[in-house]
């Protein structure tokens, strides 16, 4: 008993900078698993609320704006919604494979997120061969998809679960490649060795001193183009969402599926969309890196209230500048927050709504100030980063599915294979190539 | 192909463009929408809706004389004046009026051939109905206007 106490508190210690799977410590492991699950539910909720919004915006219509101020408790609308409708399982469906669907998808979308490394110190574990794990998983999600589409005994959600099984596995490919030639990157150091340690990655960027992205121009761009393209067809989003083509094919895979179950799709499938993209980042965006890592600046005299930060590596003006960046964003949102209660309708029925936007900000501005706290400041510097980044690949999202048309399947097929793998192949060699010359 | 069209395939020049567009879009000044009830659209100036029977602003007498030529204009025949003759003053005093909405097509001929401007079709557009013999106006509804349900939550 003493021994699991004196394991937990030596974690908080803060020498102490490595994952809970490499500590050992259970509890922890346990606590970080919550954490990631707690922040990835949110996130989708929110991620809800602002695609229904910035799809609205970008078709020059308002989007939700009812249930609560400018619609912010739809999603929380949606959710209760959901949770209390009937129950439908199709008469001639099979019972046990279509309960077991939406698990699987869940699962493996959640799975994923054991080693998406938010920080140096913020990830559940780091393996060895993390990279491996997170697309062999993400991959496993097609066998949910092809479960719920047979275990449905329908004609529409079957031939969205082959759809999908096609696009999938053929866009696995063109993703290989591209991923494989970043991982060749990690390999240019002095010991010639690269490692698929999602961590490990993103230290050999911090080493090389450039984010993958910029590497060998333009090999890493056309690799990063590869693969943006490639996970938008992985996570079955529009333009390539012909599996759930709902002028083609009703609703694909899930048409039979209602209430609880479909909502256990719908959050599998925005976990996965956050899944992917934090691969994107890990590799080619640098992880939790700031912007320009090594640009310190000159170093600074901080004021009393913001001294004792010995987590912070360096304390140089530009550090600093970046270091406050988080807090700004925080008071970003408040002010807008701010701008929208002060031109809310001014009609008595809406004062409720105008006081709820007025405390909404409130909250967004406390946070803000939270982040300014040097302790804190510190903390989340990295783990801010992360997100930054993948909030800009799921506004890339939002954005591909209000401009782009849908493929028709033989141009999506095409595309895939003869487009993206080829291209993928050269950039695959071209790296092996110019790596070998230039390391 | 051209070298200019390949450049273009090879940079998705045209995708790029669209992005650009749904971009630009996005700015909340371009919202098009309205909150019905909340706000009010500002209906053109020639709009033509709902019916009514103007009075006399000051002795709330109706300016209609039941000439009975909103009837005889009507397309649609919907338009049925009764008057009855004044003995004392030898003139045509309008007793009701009604006005079939149902099959109105707001082409405002009634509204043209009215000679003291009693009849006329205004900006309001709240005109629906829970019965078919709600659509049928008489004269109370007509001088009074439609009296839509107010919003309230």
């Amino acid at each position: 008993m003493q021994g699991i106490w004196d394991s937990f508190v030596g974690y908080l210690d803060p020498s102490v900078q490595m994952t809970p799977g490499e500590y050992g410590d259970p509890i922890w492991a346990l606590i970080y698993i919550l954490l990631v699950f707690t922040g990835v539910s949110i996130a989708v909720m929110s991620m809800n609320w602002l695609e229904r919004k910035i799809l609205a915006h970008m078709q020059v219509r308002l989007g939700p704006m009812r249930v609560g101020p400018h619609g912010l408790l739809q999603p929380i609308a949606d959710a209760i919604k959901l949770l209390i409708k009937e129950d439908i399982m199709p008469a001639e469906a099979d019972k046990a494979l279509f309960w077991m669907a939406p698990v699987v998808i869940v699962i493996t979308s959640f799975a994923v997120y054991t080693v998406i490394p938010f920080g140096p110190a913020h990830a559940v574990t780091d393996m060895n061969i993390g990279l491996l794990f997170m697309l062999g998983v993400s991959s496993l999600s097609v066998l949910g998809i092809i479960m719920a589409g047979w275990a449905s005994n329908s004609h529409y959600p079957l031939m969205g679960a082959l759809r999908s099984s096609a696009q999938m596995v053929s866009y696995e490919v063109a993703m290989g490649m591209a991923v494989v030639s970043a991982v060749l990157m990690t390999s240019m150091n002095a010991a010639g060795t690269g490692t698929l340690s999602m961590i490990g990655i993103v230290q050999a960027q911090e080493q090389q001193q450039i984010w993958f992205l910029f590497k060998f121009f333009p090999l890493g761009l056309v690799a990063f183009f590869i693969f943006a393209v490639a996970m938008v067809a992985e996570t079955n989003r529009a333009p390539f969402d012909l599996p759930e083509a709902e002028s083609e094919l009703v609703a694909g895979f899930h048409t039979e599926y209602s209430g609880f179950r479909w909502s256990l799709f719908f959050l599998a499938e925005y976990a996965a969309m956050i899944a992917v993209s934090s691969i994107g980042v890990t590799l080619w965006l640098g992880g939790w890196m700031r912007p320009f890592p090594t640009w310190h600046g000159p170093a600074v005299t901080l004021p009393w209230f913001w001294e004792k930060s010995n987590v912070l590596a360096h304390t140089g003006a530009v550090d600093l500048a970046f270091a406050l960046f988080p807090a700004l964003a925080f008071f970003v949102l408040a002010a807008l927050a701010a701008r929208a209660t002060i031109r809310f309708p001014k009609h008595p029925l809406m004062r409720i709504q105008r006081i709820g936007l007025a405390g909404f900000g409130a909250v967004l501005g406390g946070i803000g100030l939270l982040l300014l706290v040097p302790p804190v400041r510190d903390r989340i510097q990295d783990i801010s980063w992360f997100t930054f980044k993948v909030a800009a690949f799921m506004y890339m999202y939002i954005w591909y599915r209000g401009t782009f048309p849908r493929y028709r399947f033989d141009q999506l097929m095409q595309l895939g294979w003869k487009f993206m793998i080829p291209v993928g192949v050269v950039v695959l060699i071209g790296t092996a190539v110019v790596g070998v010359i230039w390391g | 192909m051209g070298l200019r069209k390949f450049l273009r395939m090879v940079f998705l020049v045209d995708l790029v463009k669209g992005l650009a567009l749904t971009f630009r879009y996005q700015d909340p000044r371009e919202i098009y929408t309205e909150q019905y009830p909340l706000q009010r659209p500002q209906v053109a100036e020639r709009y033509r809706g709902a019916p009514r029977l103007n009075v006399n602003a000051e002795t709330n007498e109706t300016l209609c004389i039941a000439c009975d030529l909103c009837a005889l204009a009507c397309p649609e025949h919907l338009i049925i004046v009764s008057s009855e003759r004044n003995e004392k003053t030898r003139r045509k005093e309008l007793t009701n009026f009604t006005y079939d909405l149902s099959r109105c097509m707001f082409c405002g001929l009634c509204e043209d051939a009215c000679p003291t401007d009693a009849l006329e079709l205004t900006q309001d557009f709240e005109l629906a109905n829970y019965t078919r013999e709600g659509a049928i106006w008489d004269r109370q509804t007509l001088e009074q206007g439609p009296q839509p349900t107010v919003y309230k939550r």
